[in-house]
């Protein structure tokens, strides 16, 4: 008798694909070899269409001198499917105590200042604040501080929060199935959790102890948010730690996992890249240039026309304005990465710098100037709360 | 040419044949052994108890060829899973393809039917094989639900118009994490390539073949169509390009 | 005479004619018993078991196979 119908599963298609490290002499090689005439093949494909060859073609060396032409492409297909917008999100840190030892951030525990966790209410003052610049849609932070940022506290912000706030996502440590049900019967609607570095050995370099250590925990963390329903997922690699183009392809298979599978969710991709944070070492990691994000960016649209593209407030003002015309979804304004940054609590450390300190009008304005409107508010609760 | 994949059961010929319409048992069995398929399909029906009807099907050799049990007829779920259970009765097979057609002129399938005869039949131990309209979103809850594979129509059962579904039937394939085979209005050999172009993974033919003027040739005929369409897919063929109107540059920047 | 019905036919036999079991009425009516699935009453009966089944008066009766189909 023939078997029952088995999902695949993302350790799996990571291991088979030796994206996680183990086959990276492999991948590198073959990234070197490619030709621009294969870069063409990727390119002329329909746009939207993925398998991991074309986007390996997008994301080689090969393919730097084709930009423009990507450019044109992800650009034109960004507006036909998502139309002449872009989501305005604002990030609220509720702390910044961690049990983790990322060696390369900010809220790393060896690192010394003084660490703020804020109340409920003191949550809710920073919040009222981001709703009066006009921002209905939200993303909770935290470092790894469970003892304190749990689930039922989670659960009492959102239900505050979600009279003023459409959209409530979180970016917080891994949790479980009935966890992210909790949160989902809150209000929460989204989950973003980056797996930092796909490489199982760049992986455990960087997470040398603590919860996070856990690779293959945090791998599998998304597929529990949207088992619970969650409605956006988002995924990345912070960039910095490994080769950009070999995360890329993990990025890629990962996302067409998590489409396959949990269909109901809308996949989300962020680009956080390495810069400059208190007390961390900048000679340790590879640093990525503006050229290969973009590349990046550009590669990852051509292959997934309806994902999200979303950009933090890590990146410069310049660089966020052109990359606003690049495929980019949604993208935070006047963040402020430390908790009670709002209120202006003065002397607590950000988790990294922001290099883009416009107001969240000003960022308004310059995407209008792009003939682009900004939207405060994407989804209205009122018609599915019973 | 790479292996189909069923149910774990793996498969050279990616044609599935029909064996309704024929003429004679004869022209039928001669046109599925041209066309080097492995899977043909077959239906329940009351027996005749006037008449003593030649056995068609006598001429089907069961070692060679894996008879699929199809429950046309079926207008409803239970019917559906009826049908299931007596054909598995009869033989000991446990696929099915199912199929429940409530309207008489077009047999176009019952959504919401055929998902609820899915549900029990995948909980019965079935291996299901879905015969749908080609609506994305069904073919994903069936494929929830356990189904083997999604078979999406090109176009009305014996209408012989190809493709008209192609651009739903490439969200389903894009989005399929089981096999997909087009199945119903493939009239010429050249639809079946397409199909196989676009990336489905297997297609099931029966009028174009049972009602060709020689059907042994047209089988054969399906079977290089098929094998070219899927080669071709594999080779990855360029599409025609989109060309869009180009906005002033956007990456200049990054020369500066 | 007794009764059955035979896919949705109505069928009249003597007290002596009437088959005793799945694998009489098959004979009966020169119906090869290799190729048919039958139910009684609903209940499917598995062909090993034709000649052991017995039948009784009033029982519907429906003989199905397999024929060309797509």
């Amino acid at each position: 008798m023939e078997t029952a119908v088995r999902h695949p599963d993302i350790k799996k298609i990571l291991t088979e694909r030796g994206l996680d490290g183990c086959g990276r002499d492999i991948w590198t090689k073959r990234l070197e070899e490619i030709k621009p005439s294969e870069v063409e093949w990727a390119l002329s494909r329909k746009p939207g269409y993925y398998v991991l060859d074309r986007l390996l073609l997008l994301v080689s060396p090969a393919a730097e001198n084709c930009l423009e032409q990507m450019a044109q492409i992800a650009h034109h297909l960004t507006l036909q499917r998502f139309g002449k917008t872009i989501r305005l999100y604002a990030p609220l840190y509720l702390s910044n105590f961690c049990v983790n030892d990322c060696v390369y951030c900010g809220f790393n525990k060896s690192h010394q200042f003084p660490r703020i966790r804020l109340t409920i209410e003191q949550a809710l003052a920073d919040a009222e604040i981001i709703a009066a610049e006009g921002f209905r849609d939200l993303l909770l932070v935290s470092g790894e501080d469970k003892n304190f940022i749990t689930v039922d506290y989670l659960v009492t912000l959102a239900e505050k929060l979600r009279e003023k706030f459409s959209s409530i996502s979180v970016e917080i440590y891994p949790m479980q199935t009935n966890e992210y049900a909790k949160l989902f019967k809150a209000g929460i609607e989204g989950v973003t959790l980056y797996q930092e570095t796909y490489d199982r050995n760049v992986y455990a370099y960087y997470h040398p102890q603590g919860p996070k250590a856990d690779y293959d925990c945090r791998l599998n963390t998304l597929d529990r948010a949207a088992s619970a329903d969650m409605r956006e997922i988002g995924i990345g690699a912070l960039l910095g730690l490994s080769d950009w183009r070999l995360e890329a392809l993990a990025i890629g298979e990962h996302a067409q996992y998590l489409m396959r599978r949990y269909w109901k969710s809308r996949v989300s991709f962020s680009f956080p890249r390495l810069c400059p944070a208190r007390d961390v070492d900048e000679k340790q990691f590879s640093l990525i240039s503006d050229k290969n994000l973009v590349q990046m960016i550009l590669a990852l649209r051509l292959c997934f026309a309806d994902a999200g593209m979303v950009l933090s407030t890590r990146e410069r003002a310049e660089l966020r304005d052109r990359l606003v015309e690049l495929g980019i979804t949604r993208m935070s304004a006047g963040s402020k990465t430390s908790p009670g940054g709002y209120s202006g609590k003065s002397g607590a450390v950000g988790q990294f710098e922001v290099d883009d300190n416009r107001s969240p009008a000003q960022i308004a304005e310059m995407i209008k100037s792009k003939g682009l409107e900004p939207v405060w508010k994407d989804w209205d609760k009122a018609f599915t709360d019973l | 040419m790479d292996e189909l994949i069923i149910a774990g059961r793996k498969f050279k010929s990616r044609l599935l044949v029909g064996t309704g319409k024929f003429a004679s048992s004869r022209v039928m069995a001669e046109a599925i052994e041209k066309s080097g398929t492995e899977i043909v399909t077959v239906a329940l029906r009351r027996v005749d108890i006037q008449n003593e009807n030649d056995d068609m099907l006598a001429a089907i050799d069961r070692d060679k060829y894996l008879l699929l049990p199809n429950t046309s007829g079926a207008r409803n779920a239970d019917e559906a899973v009826r049908l299931s259970r007596l054909a598995r009765a009869a033989t000991g097979i446990n696929w099915v393809k199912l199929e429940v057609t409530p309207d008489p002129y077009y047999l176009l399938p019952d959504p919401v039917e055929t998902l609820k005869a899915a549900e029990i039949l995948v909980k019965e131990g079935f291996v299901v094989l879905p015969y749908i309209n080609a609506d994305p979103i069904l073919a994903k809850k069936l494929e929830d639900a356990g189904t083997a594979t999604v078979m999406p129509l090109a176009s009305p059962i014996g209408s012989n118009q190809g493709l008209k579904t192609r651009a739903a039937i490439e969200i389903i394939i894009e989005q399929a994490n089981v096999p997909v085979v087009v199945d119903a209005g493939l009239g010429l050999p050249s639809h079946a390539a397409e199909a196989m172009e676009i990336g489905a993974d297997a297609v099931l033919v029966n009028t174009a073949i049972a009602t060709a003027q020689n059907c042994a040739e047209m089988a054969f005929a399906f079977k290089l169509a098929v094998e070219a369409g899927r080669i071709a897919y594999l080779a990855g063929a360029a599409e025609a390009s989109q060309k869009a109107s180009a906005s002033s540059p956007l990456t200049g920047f990054l020369r500066e | 005479m007794e009764r059955l019905k035979v896919n949705g036919v109505e069928k009249e036999f003597s007290v002596e004619q009437f088959p005793a079991t799945v694998a009489e009425l098959l004979k009966c009516l020169n119906i090869e018993a290799a190729t048919v699935v039958a139910e009684i009453d609903g209940k499917i009966i598995e062909r090993e078991k034709f000649d052991t089944t017995a039948l009784s008066k009033g029982q519907a009766i429906e003989l199905v196979r397999f024929v060309p189909g797509g």
